[in-house]
């Protein structure tokens, strides 16, 4: 009963001014075990911000983040899944599920969370799942047109991961569902 | 661990109850079921037959059952069992309060208080409470009943209380068990209910046994003479075969020592001790803040139950009631730990489960208090046990009470009970207070003429005189009403009696108790039968005699018409403080000879109606032995002939003139001729001086009269023992003197008198040691 938080691109305060109130109050310190962030927070507040969530935090550098000291990509193991962590505006084309895949193999991961295009997608895929949890301040984006706020939760229990879709909508949150199972166990190194 | 099982399964001694069958013993040696009885969770009139006990068992599972399937959430199975929840409200940061994620985090929340408090339950190794399972019940018994009284939440303490019941109800399954083993055909599966099936092989495959008798053919023989019948074994097996038939009513689900329905059996258990079933006192109480309802009071019901502790100490006790009030030790310090967890933490399991068979079997119904202002506590006969075992147990630290100089020392003894401790007695007193607690629940007065097996509890009357302080050293007989010193006299006179009764019997001394008679006649004084300890040093923590010696000295003192700076010093202040300042000091040790000699004729001039004699003030090791070589017949004598009836003062002054007049000692006169000197500056070091030669007087005086019951080589012997404590107080004072002048002036002065003590008082009680010391001579000699 492991409850993950994945959000990312906020571009606070470039493009926007601060997540969505409603947002906001949803997510309340805790209850969320670890938070996995994309990237383009951008500054130094944000992080704070979401440390005081989760102590735990996990974040991997996207282009317009102002501290550089985040690492490109990141692998973490929660349960008995091993989930990917990376920007995505390093793998072209962006969004583009293939590539995405071999990023996934490369890493050697269940779950391969990124962002960077500002759109929720989710793919289940050769045994894993691709997330892309979109932006959670719907922040201007140029490959995206009408982006709506969003973040995923990922409730980790066990070789089953259920994943809920939180989605600013005309001004109202909905949620959405999915299931994923694993097949094999993860062996501990 | 399963040693210490064992062991409980066979009964530690108990004060003797009725021998019929009560209710309260049904299953004395079955300690779950019978707790269940006391505690309501089974019925519990005498004539429930196995059949009943069986059924209400089965629906308190059921009901468990029921309640955890509801309570317990799995937040991924959805509610109502439809396919499609509404997710807006069930995602896990759903704010909905009905949402069953939000559930879920409140008992996460819940259920890590519990965990830590879990972590700690009785942490030693191969602990049965520290075994996954064990903790897995407790952790969701708890959570459970939490749930179902969200008024009262988890509160440390909770699971202390639980526990033992599951304890208990582990070592009957062991029992069960073993049972089991030597009674084997009686559990066979009787599923025909057929006798003539019972040693017919073909119905009653028994694997162990085929396999036995193929190893050793013998066994089969022996198996077979074994198939007695149900009525043949005694009752307590038979109750147990009984009640974990398989096939009796309610099958399975009622079997009443059952290991699957475990946690079922000690919630229901938890639950009823609680909630108090029907009853007035209800665990749960103890641990809510609020006040409970249809009190009047505002204050939260352990703080109630607490005053209420201290109102009977001090009913019972009341120097070391009023010591722990100045003190400032409040009694919700310590009892607050006591009542919630009923004395968990001061006891051992095993000696823990032996109280709570007491407190369980006492009644838990309401009875109606005779007046609404009275504690509720005492409203129920469980209730004023619990509170009267609380104030045995503080009876029990006496003497390190009484000795203890600051409220931190005080707490420390009652927060480390010690260990070892005698249960049987502890018990005996709490049931003797209970009557009293029972009785006195309001009201203060007190008739004198309670049985003797209570201790004699100080009238109240003294209570007031003791904090008169203000009262006129010229008159002070007529301040002190006369009801006050006939109750004294009438008390004293019982104790005589008794003592006079069974004074041949304590010739022989007792080798428990280091003082015989001399204590019972201090315990009729209104003390506990605590053992003072012995005491070590001169430099000495007050025994139990010392606060009745204080408050008499303090009444006699009044009486002789002293100088206002005695009472100031009188010590209510030595009381509480430890022989360290030096004033103090030299106070008390001044007294210490007088203890010896006065504890002689301390016993004698209790039968004075006290007050007379000069009470010393703190507890001498060597006295014990004087005094139990003094004849008991000398003093019975001594304490008849004194108790014709004078007046007060005329006996006090009969003593003096003792102490002027007696003949054979010059020495006496220049103690009357010191004696006059600093009497005016320096009254309590006279008095002290003054008195002992009286004191000695008075014991060498009647004693020969005695002789002629043809006791003399006693006579010589006392003497010579007399002579010789006197002689090693002697060089008590005069070490303590040395050490006050060591110490000088340190220390705050409260009065001018002690002042003057230091200065003059020390010449003069320095000479009259020197006389003390020719006396002593004289009197080792003879």
């Amino acid at each position: 009963m492991v409850l993950v938080l994945a959000l990312g691109d906020l571009h606070i305060p470039h493009r926007a001014p601060d997540l969505p109130a409603k947002f906001k109050s949803m997510l309340v310190p805790g209850k969320i075990q670890h938070i996995i962030c994309t990237g383009n927070l951008c500054i130094k507040e944000v992080h704070d911000y979401l440390k005081t969530l989760c102590p735990d935090l996990h974040i991997a550098r996207g282009e317009y983040d102002e501290d550089s000291r985040y690492p490109e990509t990141k692998t973490i193991t929660i349960g008995q899944f091993k989930v990917g962590l990376c920007h995505g505006h390093q793998v072209i084309p962006w969004g583009d599920l293939d590539s995405l895949a071999m990023l996934q193999r490369q890493l050697d991961v269940d779950i391969l969370v990124t962002g960077h295009t500002h759109q929720f997608t989710a793919y289940k895929h050769e045994g894993g799942v691709v997330i892309n949890p979109g932006s959670a301040t719907g922040a201007h984006s140029s490959i995206t047109y009408d982006v709506n706020p969003s973040f995923i939760l990922m409730d980790i229990d066990g070789l089953r991961v259920v994943v809920y879709v939180y989605e600013l909508i005309d001004g109202e949150v909905k949620v959405d569902k999915i299931d994923f199972k694993k097949t094999t166990a993860t062996t501990a190194n | 661990m399963s040693d210490d099982m064992h062991a409980v399964a066979s009964r530690p001694e108990l004060p003797e109850k009725s021998a019929t069958l009560d209710v309260t013993r049904r299953f004395r040696d079955l300690r779950s079921v019978q707790w269940r009885i006391n505690l309501g969770v089974l019925p519990s009139s005498p004539s429930a037959s196995t059949d009943e006990l069986r059924r209400v068992t089965a629906d308190s599972r059921r009901r468990y059952a029921r309640m955890r399937r509801r309570l317990l959430i799995d937040p991924h199975t959805s509610k109502d069992g439809s396919n499609m929840p509404d997710l807006a409200m069930d995602n896990p940061l759903s704010q909905n309060p009905e949402s069953s994620w939000g559930r879920f985090f409140r008992n996460a929340e819940l259920e890590k208080m519990v965990d830590q408090d879990l972590l700690r339950l009785y942490p030693e190794d191969g602990s049965y409470f520290q075994t996954p399972g064990c903790q897995g019940m407790l952790r969701r018994i708890l959570l459970l009943w939490c749930l179902r009284h969200p008024q009262y939440g988890y509160r440390q303490g909770m699971h202390e209380l639980l526990a033992p019941l599951i304890y208990v109800l582990q070592v009957d399954i062991n029992r069960l068990c073993k049972v089991r083993e030597l009674y084997e055909e009686h559990f066979t599966d009787k599923f025909d209910e057929l006798s003539v099936h019972e040693s017919d092989l073909t119905y009653n495959f028994d694997y162990k046994r085929f396999s036995n008798a193929m190893d050793i053919p013998s066994n089969s023989n022996e198996n077979a003479r074994k198939a007695t019948s149900l009525s043949d074994l005694d009752t307590e097996v038979q109750q147990i075969v009984l009640l974990s038939d398989p096939y009796g009513a309610e099958s399975e689900l009622g079997i009443v020592l059952s290991e699957k329905f475990m946690e079922h059996d000690a919630f229901s258990m938890f639950e009823a001790l609680m909630s108090g079933v029907n009853g007035s006192v209800a665990m749960a109480d103890f641990f809510s803040h609020l006040p409970a309802d249809g009190t009047n009071n505002s204050s939260p019901p352990v703080i109630e139950v607490s005053t209420a502790l201290y109102h009977l100490l001090s009913l019972v006790d009341s120097p070391l009631h009023s010591h722990l009030n100045e003190l400032g030790v409040e009694p919700q310090y310590f009892c607050l730990r006591w009542l919630r967890v009923l004395f968990g933490r001061e006891f051992k399991l095993l000696d823990l489960l032996v109280i709570w068979d007491e407190i369980f079997s006492e009644d838990n119904s309401k009875i109606e208090l005779r007046d609404a202002e009275s504690f509720a506590i005492f409203g129920s006969a469980r209730g004023a046990f619990i509170a009267t075992m609380a104030v045995s147990m503080i009876l029990y630290l006496r003497p390190s009470l009484l000795g203890a100089e600051i409220a931190t020392s005080a707490l420390q003894r009652l927060l480390n009970f010690p260990q070892n401790v005698d249960l049987k007695r502890l018990i005996q007193k709490a049931k003797s207070l209970q009557v009293l607690a029972l009785n006195a629940a309001s009201t203060l007065s007190m008739a004198p003429s309670l049985s003797g097996e209570l201790d004699h509890r100080k009238p109240n009357v003294r209570g007031h005189s003791m904090s008169s302080d203000s009262l006129s050293p010229k008159s002070p007989l007529s301040l002190v009403p006369d009801s006050y010193w006939e109750e004294k006299w009438r008390v004293l006179h019982k104790e005589e009696e008794e003592l006079s009764r069974s004074g041949s019997e304590k010739r022989v001394p007792i080798p428990t108790k280091k003082r015989g008679w001399t204590e019972k006649i201090r315990a009729g004084l209104a003390r506990t039968e605590s053992d003072p300890s012995p005491v070590q040093s001169t430099n000495v923590r007050k025994g139990p005699r010392a606060t009745v010696r204080r408050s008499l000295l303090e009444d006699l003192s009044r009486q002789l018409g002293s100088d206002e700076g005695i009472e100031d010093v009188i010590p209510q202040d030595t009381c509480s403080n430890e022989n360290t300042s030096s004033e103090d000091n030299s106070w008390v040790s001044s007294d210490t000879p007088d203890a010896e000699k006065s504890s002689a004729l301390n016993d004698d001039s209790e039968n004075y109606t006290s007050g007379e004699s000069p009470l010393p003030v703190s507890d001498v090791p060597v006295e014990s032995s004087a005094i139990m070589a003094l004849d008991d017949n000398c003093i019975d004598k001594v304490e008849k002939d004194v108790k014709d009836q004078k007046p007060l003062l005329g006996k006090l002054q009969w003593l003096w003139k003792f102490g002027r007049g007696y003949p054979s000692e010059e020495t006496a006169d220049k103690g009357g001729e010191t004696t006059e000197a600093p009497k005016s500056t320096d009254p309590e070091g006279s008095q002290n001086i003054e008195t002992e030669p009286s004191v000695f007087d008075e014991i060498h005086e009647p004693c020969p009269t005695s002789k002629g019951d043809g006791q003399d080589l006693n006579m010589m012997g006392t003497f010579k023992n007399l002579g010789q404590s006197m002689l090693e107080h002697i060089q008590v004072i005069e070490t303590a003197f040395q050490f006050q002048q060591e110490r000088g002036h340190a220390g705050p002065l409260e009065s001018f008198s002690k002042n003057v003590l230091v200065g003059k008082g020390q010449v003069t009680a320095v000479a009259a040691l020197k006389e003390l010391r020719k006396i002593s001579n004289l009197l080792s000699e003879m």
